[in-house]
């Protein structure tokens, strides 16, 4: 942060009349827009709240939306925090095809008449939106690689916190090695592998004059979850744009010929127990997950994992990788996130993505030989112990408890 | 009816135990850790050698990395049997973000349309994984499939190629938050970038199918003992790549700070348990079961 100096001395960017405007990409899915957007809109408001107030300004959070038949759903858009919808109602939009809603986003991002309609004041110099943000998921991450390289821009992905603020910045290739005031700077965090690291990520112009170059707008995608929407408000105001989209021929040939619900996903919604297991199976990963099997099977458990053991960090039997060391398997921000009325977490550390896919459990148990993991401070019942130590005990105990109950329902 | 196809794979650390070292703070320890074609990067790999089973494909496959990255050259081979394998690698490539990459990677792939295949229509399919299990962005290539004109298709779990027509049908798994997930099936004329999702497999049904295979498998051992008389090697002037364009220079997005994410508020307040204490384990036995409803009051 700079301090002691007048925004108004700082700026922006290359051509800081040039950018204006925080788009939201909206995904509509068979008529239904998905909670993140709901989320990105909301991060969306608070962020140009702040931004206007900051810098004394009047630029606007402008959903855009592509579909067939979505003209209802963009009120319920500004309800949640945005100022313009900006919608392309389409056939050929049905669904989100990325190289048909990469082209018209990409034309509604770059737009004069849009801007027109909306801040008239600024059409004259703009070029391209200040912020982008897309949702990280399937459709999302995609569309965001593939609008930012046809805007010729930056983007981080997979972002869980976001900040404005005017920065100085010293970097060899971006300023030469000078120290120069960026303003208005969108400072995207996103957390790395691991879970427990936070990178900052920025997009700068070039300053530089050997390597010249604008490189706006700004943008991210936005993990599920990771931020509140605003509570709707019906009698906000804002304002509706029809966007009339142009098709290129051969990108029509691209057809959607069929869809249908996976049916392999584990459904962990209907286990009352999820036990999961991390990186601490280490020692004796095989025989481990044998004791976790095990309780799973007496307690009618379904199985999770923590997102690194989804890279297959264990030279284990196929057998083994192949049920469980699978994306599909992954509690947390990279994967689901459950409600079971018991979460059992048996060596995980408890990485914040990983939280973010459990913390709603009703009763929470960890098995951990570390006091100072952070699952200490998510879990009701901490064991500190081994898991080989501690499991063989509890299955047990188990099996003390169910089996004369089976005796029981037997005889009857 | 020919077929091209070019994969391109990324140099990773191997993420395997005993391989892979961290950090005391967590984190992952770059200098210690070894490096390997990334998991991803193997699974595009199958879908080449599908190809070549099946359709009879010549495989290039193509990275960009310091020069110790043919090794990932090598594996890929290994899997794909491939024809050609290709090298972008220049100092000032270095520290590129995925749109500085994707630059290269364009520019590379235009070389092969020119270089390899003189009689016919240039790559029709560009494979590659999902995303590199160290960087995790899995923008790279969308953004190499966007600056070729190629239409990109990501999460693939299945494909089919028409030759005759040049049509590729596919499927794809889409992970939505809040939504079941969905298979969408997707027809396009090639040539097309593909992304394989995690989960792909593919499988040789046929007879003939499997024995094709089998000899291929054999072919890509031979050749990866000779790997290095496959190899081509680019830099920026033999891409004919301006500088300005890749690396640092190119990047629009640098990394600002790196920062332990502070501990989140504390949700529960646990009551910890000595996992010796055999009385306590049989208590939280109790527990489990009764909240489970397999014991007492549910």
């Amino acid at each position: 942060m700079i301090e002691n100096k007048k925004l108004s001395d700082l700026e922006d960017g290359n051509n800081s009349n040039s950018y204006h405007h925080m788009l939201v990409i909206i995904e509509v899915v068979d008529g239904v827009v998905l909670p993140v957007n709901y989320e990105m809109l909301g991060e969306a408001r608070r962020l140009m709240d702040f931004f206007n107030k900051q810098y004394n300004s009047n630029e606007k959070v402008i959903a855009v939306v592509l579909g067939q038949n979505i003209k209802d759903l963009c009120n319920e858009l500004i309800n949640y925090g945005a100022d313009v919808v900006v919608y392309a109602d389409d056939p050929n939009l049905r669904y989100m095809v990325n190289q048909t809603s990469t082209k018209v986003i990409s034309s509604i991002a770059m737009d004069k008449d849009i801007i027109s309609k909306i801040s008239p004041d600024f059409v004259n110099h703009y070029k391209k939106p200040r912020y982008m943000f897309f949702a990280a998921d399937s459709i999302g991450r995609h569309l965001s690689a593939t609008v930012l390289a046809e805007l010729d821009s930056g983007l981080a992905s997979d972002v869980n916190k976001l900040e404005i603020s005017d920065l100085e910045i010293k970097h060899q290739h971006k300023t030469k090695g000078n120290a120069l005031k960026y303003g208005k700077v969108l400072e995207m965090y996103r957390p790395d592998f691991s879970g427990f690291l936070w990178t900052t990520i920025l997009c700068l112009d070039n300053k530089n004059p050997e390597i010249r170059r604008d490189f706006h707008p700004q943008a991210c995608s936005i993990i599920p979850g990771a931020f509140a929407p605003l509570e709707p408000d019906p009698k906000r105001k804002g304002q509706l744009i029809e966007f009339t989209p142009k098709f290129d021929k051969k990108d029509l040939k691209i057809k959607v010929l069929n869809r249908s619900i996976d049916k392999d996903k584990i459904d962990f919604d209907s286990f009352k127990i999820v036990i999961s297991f991390g990186k601490g199976i280490k020692e004796f990963p095989e025989d481990n997950i044998k004791l976790i099997e095990t309780l799973s099977k007496l307690t009618g458990a379904e199985i999770g994992i923590s997102l690194p053991l989804s890279k297959k960090i264990f030279k284990l039997d196929e057998k083994i990788n192949s049920k469980y060391m699978i994306p599909g398997r992954v509690i947390g921000t990279s994967g689901r996130k459950i409600t079971p009325k018991i979460y059992i977490a048996i060596g995980i550390s408890g990485a914040i993505q990983h939280i973010e896919g459990m913390k709603e459990a009703e009763f929470v148990i960890a098995i951990n030989t570390d006091e100072n993991a952070p699952i200490i401070n998510e879990c009701d019942i901490f064991i500190k112990g081994k898991m080989e130590d501690v499991l063989p005990v509890l299955i047990e105990e188990i099996k003390r408890i169910i089996s004369p109950l089976e005796v029981q329902a037997k005889r009857k | 009816m020919s077929l091209n196809v070019a994969v391109i794979v990324k140099l990773e650390p191997d993420f395997s135990e005993g391989n892979i070292s961290y950090n005391a703070d967590g984190t992952l320890n770059r200098a210690e850790t070894k490096s390997k074609l990334g998991a991803h990067s193997s699974v595009a790999c199958l879908a080449a050698f599908y190809a070549k089973v099946n359709y009879g494909a010549n495989i290039s496959v193509a990275t960009m990395g310091p020069p110790m990255s043919e090794i990932a050259l090598s594996e890929a081979q290994s899997i794909c049997d491939a024809d050609s394998l290709h090298l972008y690698t220049d100092r000032i490539f270095a520290s590129a973000d995925t749109l500085a990459t994707a630059e290269v990677l364009k520019k590379g792939i235009q070389k092969m349309k020119e270089n390899e295949n003189e009689n016919n229509n240039g790559i029709d399919i560009i494979f590659s994984g999902h995303r590199a299990s160290d960087g995790e962005t899995g923008q790279t290539g969308p953004q190499t499939a966007w600056k070729l004109g190629y239409p990109f298709f990501g999460n693939v779990i299945d494909y089919h190629l028409n030759l005759k027509d040049r049509v590729v049908t596919l499927k794809r798994l889409v992970v939505l938050n809040g939504m079941d997930n969905i298979i969408e099936e997707i027809e396009s004329p090639l040539p097309v970038f593909i992304a394989l999702d995690p989960s792909y497999k593919p499988s040789f049904t046929t007879l003939s199918s499997r024995l094709k295979a089998t000899i291929f498998e054999k072919n890509a051992e031979k050749k990866v003992a000779n790997f290095k008389s496959y190899l081509k090697m680019f830099d920026h002037n033999s891409l004919e790549l301006d500088p300005k364009e890749v690396g640092l220079s190119g990047s629009p997005t640098i990394v600002y700070k790196v920062e332990r994410i502070p501990k989140g508020k504390m949700n529960r307040k646990a009551e910890i348990i000595d996992g010796r204490d055999r009385n306590q384990i049989k208590n939280i036995a109790e527990k489990i079961l009764i909240l489970n409803g397999q014991y007492g009051r549910s």
